[in-house]
């Protein structure tokens, strides 16, 4: 991996760590539609669409291990969810150039896929989701694509003020 | 030429090397190992979430008023009246009537039961995984907390506690899949073993044996049996029973008595008698 040198990556930490918190204690007192959104996902997808998907993969590794941190799944279950999720930003390229429109569908695309793979993984440990339990979760899938918008555009606002060097593998 | 191909070589031994962190760490952490390392990171982080759950009761609070819409409209003309100092105060004293009422049905709770040590407990958070369900308590290892250890509200059973930090805890709700209850029912008194579905699953008792004639509405509480859980303590009510006649045990649906979405409060059970189960070991 080529490191930038300027730190950016470690952002990530501090800032999942804090969305953690966030997500714990403040996000479920204020569900939609019955659920709370996946903030740090969305965060690490959005992360991806502007900086790339080695960018990507490394903040949804690091916000998964801060969401298992304060849940019942095993350390790392939700860090690969998280980064199985973000596999969508590959198809950036051929997507037309709106980009507020193609982060919303990612945000969508990368939802469905994270929680195939979260749902798929979690039969490996001792919890497990039925299909009834999955359903009641689609809400999350419009919930992101709605979300990821103002998530984006607050993300690619600060990048344009620290103006951060790439990483890339 | 070389430089694309090594930093494809880059790329991929990268990408492995995140996937295989993650799956060493779930394979460690399933296993136990982790315990002590992951203890050190959640205490911090479970502090702050503490202190950042006390400022969000009252917001969530305000959130809910419009439940009550004609009332609170009627306690805005009048505490606008007031001014600020004591529109403040008002708001306190508001919270801490609420607070009182969960403490005053708690402690009514106790007194039913004092054969019980039991540790009371906040509830700061919950879990992060939209699929799982479980709910972060403010007490850990320091206070007395457990693994295994039952968890109950004033109106019942909470669930079990999964994961125990110096200052947190990780409480397991009984809807959960991985959960397991011996359970008797009140009335026709038949035991069976409580069984999660995950969220948006019911939890159900199987094992229920087919000679008795379970109804809808009856009172489901712990059994005692396996020495996990005390007796008696109250679960829910049973709203659907699944019996065919081909089959050697019949199945009950339970709704929780617990609004688990709700828990402000809850009781850490760390001392109970358990059924007497010596006779059985004790040779004929």
């Amino acid at each position: 991996m080529e490191s930038s040198g300027n730190g950016h990556i470690y952002i990530a930490i501090p800032v999942m760590a804090l969305l953690a918190i966030v997500q714990s204690s403040i996000l479920p007192r204020f569900p939609i539609a019955g659920v709370a959104p996946q903030l740090l996902f969305i965060v690490a997808l959005g992360w991806g669409l502007l900086r790339g998907l080695e960018e990507g993969l490394i903040w949804a590794f690091i916000a998964g291990l801060f969401v298992d941190l304060f849940s019942l799944a095993p350390m790392g279950v939700s860090s690969l969810a998280f980064m199985a999720g973000m596999t969508p930003i590959l198809l950036r390229r051929v997507l037309p150039p709106r980009r507020l429109l193609v982060a919303s569908l990612m945000g969508a695309l990368g939802t469905i896929i994270y929680l195939l793979a979260y749902t798929l993984l979690l039969q490996f440990t001792a919890f497990g989701v039925t299909i009834s339990g999955m359903l009641e979760l689609l809400p999350l899938i419009l919930i992101h694509a709605v979300i990821i918008t103002p998530v984006y555009l607050l993300l690619d606002y600060l990048l344009r003020i620290t103006k951060p060097r790439r990483v890339e593998f | 030429m070389n430089v694309g191909r090594t930093q494809q070589r880059i790329r991929w031994i990268s990408l492995a090397l995140l996937v295989g962190s993650a799956i060493l760490l779930t394979i460690l952490d399933s296993t136990g190992t982790l315990t002590g390392v992951l203890g050190i990171v959640r205490d911090p982080l479970t502090y702050i979430s503490s202190w950042t759950t006390e400022r969000t009761d009252t917001l969530a609070e305000v959130a809910a008023g419009p439940r009550n819409l004609n009332a609170a409209l009627k306690e805005i003309e009048a505490l606008q009246l007031e001014n600020n100092a004591l529109r403040k105060e008002n708001a306190q004293l508001i919270e801490e009537v609420s607070e009182s009422r969960i403490i005053r049905d708690l402690f009514d709770r106790a007194a039913e039961t004092p054969q019980y040590r039991r540790i009371t407990a906040n509830v700061i958070g919950s879990d992060t995984n939209p699929a799982l369900q479980s709910i972060l308590l403010d007490k850990g290892f320091d206070a007395g907390v457990r693994v295994g250890m039952p968890v109950e509200a004033s109106q019942g059973l909470v669930g079990q506690v999964y994961r125990v930090t110096n200052n947190a805890s990780m409480v397991a709700l009984l809807t959960e899949t991985a959960s397991a209850i011996p359970v008797r029912l009140g009335t026709t008194r038949a035991t069976g073993m409580l069984r999660g579905g995950g969220r948006g699953v019911l939890p159900t008792i199987d094992w229920i044996d087919m000679q008795y004639e379970v109804e809808v509405g009856e009172l489901v509480m712990t059994s005692g049996l396996g020495g996990k859980f005390p007796e008696n303590l109250i679960i829910g009510r049973v709203i659907d029973v699944e019996r065919n006649e081909a089959e050697l045990f019949q199945r009950a649906v339970v709704q929780p008595a617990v609004d688990f979405s709700s828990v402000e409060i809850v009781f850490v059970v760390t001392e109970f008698e358990t059924s007497n189960t010596g006779i059985f070991s004790e040779e004929p």
